[in-house]
C-alpha cells in the first residue's frame, strides 16, 4: 500500500493517471474500422495464413493500396469490393493504424499471434 | 442502474485521485466492470476476446455448454469427406489462457433483467452490468420431422456426420430431396452450397440419380448467377432446383416428404427448417410485442436490444437485416465489444460503424466462389446499409477461389478464437 501512495506521487502520479484515463477512455481512432480487416488478415494486421499481413506495413502503401483498389474494381477480387466500402478518410484511418499499432504499445496486454504470411498475395495490380 | 452508479463512481474516484486527496486504491476498491456473453459461437468468441483484449481491466465471463465449438464454415466438407471434424473444431482454451476469459461449462437458462443476473441450468446465479446474447439459431417444428433421424445440420457437430451417413447411404441411382427455409436463414448461399456438394459427391460416386432442391423462396437467395450457372451446367443431370416449393410434413417412416406441389419419395433427405432467434432470446422477450418478430431488434451503433436495455444481442439471433454469416458475426461482435469499451468510460458508442460479410462457397471438390458485402451506418434511418459497389459475388467459381477459401477460414477461426 505503501508503495503504491510512493507511487503516486509526483510525475509517476500524472503518468499512471493518464494510463489510467487512455485505459478508460476514447479507443485510439482506426482501431474499431482497422479490426474489419482481422477476419481476413488476422488479428492486429498478423494474418495466420494464406492471406497478407497487415500489421507494419507503411500508412503510404496501405493507404494507395486500398485507395487504388477502388478506383479500379476487378469483378474477379473480393478485396477490391472491401476497398469500395470505406472513403478516403476511413481508409486513411485504417492504414495509419496499422502502420503504427505494431510499434506503439496499446492497452492490450496481450502478444500478437505468431505467425507466417505464407503466402503473400498482391490483389493490386497483377 | 447499478452499473450507471458503478461508473459515476469510477468517474469521481478518477476525479479525485487527479486531485490528489484520494489514493487511486479507492478506485481499485471499485469491482471491474462485468460483461457477461451467453455462447461461444463467432460472435460470442470474438465478443468475449476482443473486450478482453482492448481492455483488460473488464471482467469478461462466457457461458457456453459445449467444450469447444463446431464451425458451420467448411462443414459441408466434412459431409463430402474433404475434411475430418478436426478442421471445424475450434477450442476455448485460448481465450481462457491468452485473453483471460472466464469460461462457465454450462447453459444459460434465465435472465432477470431487473437484477440484472442469469442464472444455469447447474443453478448458478451470474451478475451482469452489460449481458451479450449470442446463442445463435432455433428451428420452427416440422410436423413429422425428426432431426435424430433426419438431422438438418444447420448447427454442426454429430448432425454433420450423421448428414453424411445420409449422403453415403443413397443408393445408386436414388432421390435426394433437400429444402431450403425462407429468408432470412443462417448463411445465405450455404443450403445451395450444400446442394451443389451433394450433387458433386454423388457424381464423383458414379452414383448419382436426383438432387431435389425445394426452395421455399421465390429464386435462388445469393449468388444466383453462380448457383443457376451451376445447376444448369455443370449439375444438369443431377439437381432439379424447385422454387417456391415448401415442405409441409414429413412421413419417413414412408420416406415421404409433403411439400405445397404433392408428396415426394426420396432414399436420402436434408430438410433445413425455417429459422429464428435462439430460444433464449425469445424466453427473455427481446423480440417485443409482435408475434412476427423472429430476430432481436436492436440499435446497430451497440447491438443493445431496443426492447430491453443493458441487453446487447450479436450474430444470427440480431434483427438489423444484415446477413446472418460467421464474418458478420465476428464484425459485429466488434462494433458491440467497442461499445462497450466506451459505454464503461461513460462514451457514447462510435457513430460510424461499419461491418462487412464474406462467405467463401465450395462449388465442386476443387472450385469455389465467393459472396461479400460491407455495410455502413446510415445516420438518416438509424439502419446498417449496404455499401454501393460491395456487394458481389465471384464471377465464376475457380481454383484459386477454393485456395483463398482456406486461409479465409483459417484468419477467421483464429482471429474469433486464438
Ligand atoms: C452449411 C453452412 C455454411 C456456412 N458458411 C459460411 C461461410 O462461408 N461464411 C460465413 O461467414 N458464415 C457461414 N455460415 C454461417 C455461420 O456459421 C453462422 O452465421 C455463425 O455460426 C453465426 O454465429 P453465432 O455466434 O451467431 O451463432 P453460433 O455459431 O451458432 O453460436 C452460438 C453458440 O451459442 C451457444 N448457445 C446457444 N444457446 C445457449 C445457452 N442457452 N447458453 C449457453 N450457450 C448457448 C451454442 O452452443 C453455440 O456455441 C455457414 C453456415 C452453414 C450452416
Amino acid at each position: 500500500m505503501k508503495q503504491i501512495r510512493k507511487y503516486l506521487s509526483g510525475a509517476s502520479a500524472l503518468a499512471l493517471l493518464m494510463a489510467t484515463a487512455a485505459a478508460h477512455g476514447a479507443p485510439p481512432a482506426g482501431r474499431l474500422l482497422a479490426s474489419q480487416c482481422a477476419q481476413c488478415h488476422g488479428t492486429n494486421g498478423q494474418a495466420v495464413s494464406g492471406m497478407e499481413k497487415l500489421a507494419g506495413e507503411s500508412e503510404g502503401e496501405i493507404y494507395k493500396e486500398l485507395i487504388e483498389m477502388k478506383a479500379r474494381i476487378k469483378p474477379d477480387e473480393i478485396m477490391h469490393r472491401q476497398a469500395a466500402g470505406y472513403t478516403d478518410a476511413q481508409i486513411r484511418l485504417i492504414a495509419r493504424y496499422f502502420a503504427t499499432s505494431g510499434k506503439v504499445s496499446t492497452t492490450t496486454s496481450t502478444t500478437p499471434t505468431t505467425g507466417t504470411a505464407s503466402r503473400n498475395k498482391s490483389r493490386g495490380d497483377d | 442502474m447499478f452499473s450507471h452508479n458503478r461508473r459515476k463512481l469510477l468517474q469521481a474516484s478518477g476525479a479525485l485521485a487527479a486531485a490528489g486527496s484520494v489514493p487511486l486504491l479507492a478506485r481499485a476498491q471499485v469491482a471491474a466492470p462485468r460483461v457477461v456473453v451467453i455462447g461461444g459461437g463467432f460472435a460470442g468468441a470474438t465478443l468475449a476476446k476482443y473486450v478482453r483484449m482492448w481492455n483488460p481491466k473488464i471482467q469478461v465471463t462466457l457461458i457456453e455448454p459445449n467444450p469447444s465449438h463446431v464451425s458451420c464454415i467448411l462443414s459441408n466438407l466434412v459431409m463430402t469427406g474433404a475434411l475430418g471434424m478436426n478442421a471445424i473444431t475450434l477450442r476455448y482454451d485460448t481465450l481462457r489462457s491468452k485473453y483471460g476469459v472466464s469460461l462457465v461449462a454450462d447453459r444459460a437458462v434465465g435472465i432477470d433483467a431487473v437484477n440484472r443476473i442469469v442464472t444455469t441450468q447447474n443453478g448458478s446465479r451470474i451478475p451482469y452490468d452489460k449481458l451479450v446474447l449470442a446463442p445463435g439459431i432455433d428451428f420452427d417444428a416440422v410436423p413429422g420431422l425428426d432431426t435424430a433421424v433426419l438431422p438438418h445440420a444447420w448447427q454442426a457437430g454429430p448432425q454433420t456426420l450423421a448428414l453424411k451417413g445420409q449422403l453415403d447411404a443413397v443408393p445408386a441411382g436414388g432421390t435426394f430431396v433437400m429444402s431450403i427455409p425462407p429468408a432470412p436463414y443462417r448463411c445465405p448461399p450455404g443450403p445451395y452450397e450444400r446442394a451443389c456438394l451433394l450433387a458433386d459427391s454423388l457424381l464423383r460416386r458414379r452414383r448419382a440419380g436426383r438432387v431435389i432442391v425445394l426452395d421455399a423462396n421465390n429464386d435462388v437467395v445469393a449468388e444466383p448467377h453462380t448457383f443457376h450457372t451451376a445447376f444448369r451446367t455443370t449439375y444438369a443431370s443431377v439437381i432439379e432446383y424447385r422454387p417456391n416449393s415448401v415442405v409441409s410434413s414429413v412421413d419417413w417412416a414412408n420416406k415421404t416428404i409433403h411439400t405445397n406441389w404433392g408428396p415426394i419419395r426420396a432414399d436420402g433427405a436434408n430438410i433445413i427448417p425455417p429459422q429464428k432467434a435462439g430460444k433464449l432470446v425469445v424466453a427473455a422477450g427481446l423480440l417485443g410485442t409482435n408475434p412476427a418478430t423472429r430476430w432481436a431488434p436492436v440499435n446497430p451503433l451497440s447491438y443493445e436490444s431496443t426492447v430491453v436495455p443493458h441487453i446487447h444481442v450479436i450474430g444470427d439471433s440480431q434483427g438489423t437485416g444484415q446477413p446472418k454469416s460467421g464474418h458478420m458475426a465476428n464484425s459485429q461482435a466488434k462494433v458491440c465489444a467497442d461499445a462497450l469499451i466506451r459505454y464503461f468510460a461513460g462514451e457514447a458508442p462510435d457513430p460510424a460503424p461499419m461491418t462487412s460479410s464474406a462467405c467463401y462457397s465450395p462449388i465442386t471438390s476443387k472450385t469455389a466462389s465467393w459472396l461479400t458485402v460491407v455495410f455502413g451506418y446510415d445516420a438518416a434511418t438509424g439502419l446498417m446499409k449496404p455499401v454501393p459497389n460491395t456487394l458481389a459475388e465471384a464471377p465464376a467459381p475457380s481454383g484459386d477461389h477454393y485456395e483463398d477459401m482456406f486461409g479465409w477460414a483459417n484468419n477467421l477461426f483464429a482471429d474469433s478464437f486464438s
